[in-house]
């Protein structure tokens, strides 16, 4: 049984035609890619993974910011919700209690000028949250390059297919373009770091606008 | 700030449009209409009246670029405000889009207050605000 899997192992190093068999595979690949212009575009190719990993990155840190803010913000709302809801109950009981005193000591006023302070609260927190969902748009313009890469890869190699299919093949696989607009401009700046002639601030794009006369 | 100006956001991502019409509400400009590309932009444009146009860049069909051109080559058009609001962050596409007439231009992520503050300057201006 073993005598038999090895006779089958087509990777078998004992058989000296293995070597002449991938040496053999090998050059036709390469002149495959040759003949079909690819060996550019994979090395286009492959020299864009990288990038992907890092647009990735920033999607999992954009999205995983995004969450900790809206938590956080929610977490901030609810304690100055609760803030609210105990004042009223304190001052509601004041006034079943006492009106004249409530009314006299200042209480009610006090109350109404945290609930003012509360609310402005608890509007900026809303608002802070809606900001976060701006996660959505950035990142989306982001794996919007990624599937288009994706895309570009999943052509690159059916035609590669195609072209070295074994002559007497009865189907071929078909060519379907299923790449997207290749997007021109360049999305957001994922690596601050590394944003050769991009700007990372609102502030920066001010200072170059003033510097134009604009 | 507010008034009955009224607004059109232009973005393909409707969360994105949502953000901006809210913020717009909060700042006090209540009146905003929206599209998801240059294309329906446009038709909105012509086909009924707005005072100011906040436009995204990256877009489907048409982009911010190619909205604005049609913008200023439209003389009932031309006269409109257009803020480009969006994640194009490389000099040159900052430099094209002034260069083309954008009244301004904000790069995401952005706070409130920075839409408040370019709105405010764009419409002392444009003198639609005094």
């Amino acid at each position: 049984m073993s005598a038999v899997l090895l006779q089958l192992n087509p990777l078998d190093a004992s058989n000296p035609d293995i070597h002449l068999k991938i040496g053999a595979l090998t050059r036709q690949l390469h002149d495959s890619l040759q003949q079909l212009g690819l060996t550019e575009k994979l090395q286009g190719t492959a020299q864009e993974l990288p990038d992907v990993k890092s647009r990735l990155s920033y999607i999992s840190r954009l999205t995983g910011e995004a969450a900790e803010k809206v938590l956080n913000r929610v977490d901030q709302a609810k304690t100055e919700h609760e803030k609210i809801s105990a004042q009223t109950r304190r001052v509601a009981t004041l006034l079943a209690n006492d009106p004249v005193d409530t009314l006299a000591n200042g209480h009610l006023n006090l109350y109404l000028d945290d609930m003012a302070k509360s609310s402005q609260l608890v509007d900026q927190h809303l608002t802070d949250i809606m900001m976060a969902q701006d996660f959505h748009d950035l990142t989306g313009q982001v794996i919007k390059r990624v599937v288009s890469l994706a895309s570009t890869i999943e052509e690159q190699l059916v035609e590669l297919l195609i072209q070295t299919a074994p002559a007497g093949a009865t189907t071929k696989p078909s060519i379907q373009s299923v790449t997207p607009n290749e997007p021109s401009l360049s999305g957001p700046v994922i690596d601050k770091d590394h944003a050769v002639g991009s700007v990372t601030e609102q502030s920066e794009v001010d200072a170059l606008l003033a510097s134009l006369g604009f | 700030m507010s008034n009955q100006l009224r607004f059109l956001v232009v973005d393909d991502f409707s969360t994105m449009r949502r953000i901006i019409r809210n913020l717009l509400k909060e700042i006090g400009f209540t009146e905003a209409d929206e599209a998801e590309d240059g294309v329906a932009a446009l038709q909105k444009l012509r086909s009924s009246t707005f005072d100011f146009v906040v436009s995204d860049i990256n877009m489907p069909n048409m982009t911010g670029f190619e909205l604005l051109s049609e913008i200023k080559k439209d003389e009932k058009l031309k006269h409109l405000p257009v803020l480009m609001v969006t994640a194009e962050a490389r000099k040159e596409d900052i430099v094209l889009a002034a260069q083309q007439g954008a009244a301004g231009y904000i790069v995401k992520p952005f706070t409130k207050a920075t839409l408040e503050d370019k709105l405010t300057l764009i419409l002392k201006k444009t003198g639609l605000q005094s």
